[in-house]
């Protein structure tokens, strides 16, 4: 079975592993477009199956073609009979239209790496976006410990005693504490230098 | 410790998940919820920014949310299962009126402007494509959105054929103005504030407002899935105390800077706040687009709304012509459930369902209890009167 696959997708490792691993399964002729006018470019290819990242905004242009120009059928994420199927896709961030009416049975395996393959993009994003949340942290703590050492003369351990002591007596994260503290310092500064 | 609180919380609390898109429109919700006001009902809501209408409507579809501020052409196209598996909505109160823009690139624009000192915009927008070759490439927001009915009922009132002479691209509102600039379409209608956006930038000029369409005309409204609103019917009533209240201080002019400075920040509209102030109540004085989101009635989910919508989605073929508009609309549109919430308030609520569209060329008065309303003009551009249903309807 030989079927044209559409990604459309701004990640451009993701989009590279998933047409390699769809172009290893050997029954898939893989083509990538990126920019605004989707519309045109289905016209001109003709794909059975487009595979979307959810996150773009130009997906509505894809959904629009049968509405607006009165095309071929556009069918979306490759059937609704699997609804569970369909969640587990949105849920990892991908989208698909299946513009030729190819049975779902056929475009599973296809679908099922790039569910697959997003999900593992969003665990990493996850991650990362933990740890610079955990660094931006570090960076205000130590923020607010200069304040204090430089405004109250507290010597570093004094500074953080008494942030943590603060935290326990408003029951309130530490993080939370110093976020306060050292906005509440910038706005005081802001307001002396107009 | 601060953590297992907010399990608790969580489990005594209703969550909401409302989706929004980057428009001015989103003010109410961005409001109640950045003020407190959703936490003031005890409803944990969450606000999700999305990137295009499609996702809303997937995400809905699928319970990914529980809500949305979405154009009523979707939520009838949702309901009806037009685009993916359907999902039951209602509509309990509307968000807000007006706030569309069309805007062309600055050339088309001049020469149409031009010629409009003797005929109309829409007339002199039809001389100018006759003269072209090809079909005018115009933006929409969504296929099934109040941009693309309201811009093709603009268009045809000038005798524009718009299946031959305009072709109609979808643009995402946030899209529209780098479309434009890039040549990609001659003009688009989208929400505010992109109209307001695309003349910043020196790319487009604005030639009508929805008010030039139709005054007053319904925009976006606050849609709900219906198992959702069943099994949360205190979390709904406490949700929409939070949208009344939030409504009425999006339309105080005196909040308009708040609003603007507050919707302007990066999760939400990440965009110029001056552009958004633009299209606030009170932002800006010589502006003609306004969203209005608590006078004359905005928040009220008229069914005479509902049913001109599918009207025109009938028009244009968006929905089947065999359609019982009425019974859909009494589906969706619940002004039963509005007055339930804005009476225990003490707020005015409209005796009637449904009002006769564009009987109204100035300001009037409106039924209501505990008292009247005043309400704005509601003329069609082409001065169509529309009244569709039998049962008693506000004159």
């Amino acid at each position: 079975m030989s079927l044209t696959i559409l990604l459309i997708d701004t990640e451009e490792e993701r989009a590279r592993a998933l047409e390699e691993k769809l172009l290893e399964s050997g029954f898939a002729r893989v083509l990538r477009a990126q920019g605004p006018d989707l519309g045109a470019i289905v016209e001109r290819e003709h794909p059975d199956l487009v595979i979307i990242d959810m996150a773009l905004p130009d997906r509505d242009a894809l959904e629009d073609i049968r509405a607006i120009s009165s095309g071929r059928p556009i069918v979306m994420f490759a059937g609704t009979d699997d609804p569970a199927f369909v969640r587990e896709a949105i849920a990892a961030g991908v989208c698909s239209y299946n513009l030729s009416g190819v049975a779902l049975a056929d475009l599973k395996p296809i679908m099922t790496s790039a569910i697959a393959l997003f999900q593992r993009y969003r665990h990493v994003e996850t991650e990362l976006a933990a740890a610079n949340a955990l660094l931006d942290e570090r960076r205000k703590l130590e923020r607010a410990k200069a304040i204090l050492m430089k405004d109250k003369r507290m010597t570093e351990p004094e500074a953080y005693r008494w942030l943590q002591k603060k935290a326990m007596n408003e029951s309130r994260k530490l993080s939370q504490i110093v976020e306060d503290f050292v906005r509440a310092h910038q706005d005081a500064q802001r307001e002396v230098k107009p | 410790m601060s953590d297992i609180v907010s399990l608790e919380a969580r489990k005594s609390e209703p969550r909401l998940r409302i989706g929004i898109l980057r428009l001015t429109d989103s003010a109410p919700v961005i409001a109640a919820q950045e003020f407190g006001y959703f936490a003031d009902e005890g409803v944990d809501v969450e606000l999700i920014t999305e990137p295009s209408w499609a996702n809303i409507a997937d995400k809905l579809s699928f319970g990914f949310l529980d809500a949305a501020v979405i154009v009523p052409p979707l939520v009838f196209a949702i309901e009806l299962g037009l685009r993916g598996i359907s999902q039951s909505l209602i509509v309990p109160c509307g968000i807000s009126l007006g706030g569309n823009t069309v805007t062309l690139e600055r050339g088309l624009a001049a020469r149409v402007r031009d010629a409009a000192q003797s005929l109309s915009m829409p007339q002199a927008l039809a001389a100018e494509i006759r003269g072209r070759d090809a079909p005018l490439p115009l933006g929409i927001v969504h296929a099934y959105s109040t941009h693309n009915l309201l811009l093709r009922y603009w268009l045809a009132s000038g005798g524009i054929d718009v299946t031959r002479d305009v072709k109609f691209t979808v643009v995402p509102p946030a899209r529209a103005v780098d479309a434009l600039a890039s040549g990609q379409i001659a003009g688009f209608c989208a929400g505010a504030p992109w109209g307001e956006v695309a003349a910043r930038a020196a790319v487009g000029t604005t030639v009508a407002t929805s008010d030039d369409i139709w005054r007053n005309a319904p925009e976006k409204v606050f849609a709900v899935r219906r198992r959702w609103a069943d099994d949360n019917p205190e979390g709904l009533k406490g949700a929409m105390r939070a949208l009344l209240r939030a409504a009425q201080f999006c339309d105080a002019p005196e909040n308009a800077s708040y609003s603007a400075v507050l919707l302007s920040r990066h999760k939400y509209l990440d965009t110029d706040s001056h552009a958004i102030l633009a299209s606030l109540p009170g932002g800006a004085v010589t502006s003609q687009n306004l969203s209005r989101f608590w006078r004359h009635a905005a928040t009220f989910p008229w069914r005479s709304h509902a049913n001109w919508f599918l009207q025109q989605m009938a028009r244009w073929n968006l929905i089947d012509s065999g359609l019982d508009h009425a019974a859909l609309a009494a589906r969706v549109y619940r002004p039963d459930i509005y007055r339930g919430v804005a009476g225990a308030m003490g707020l005015a609520a409209p005796l009637a369902d449904s009002k006769v569209e564009g009987a109204h060329d100035q300001n009037w008065t409106l039924d209501a209890v505990p008292g009247p309303i005043a309400m704005g003009p509601d003329l069609f551009c082409d001065g169509a009167v529309f009244q569709h249903e039998s049962a008693p309807v506000a004159q």
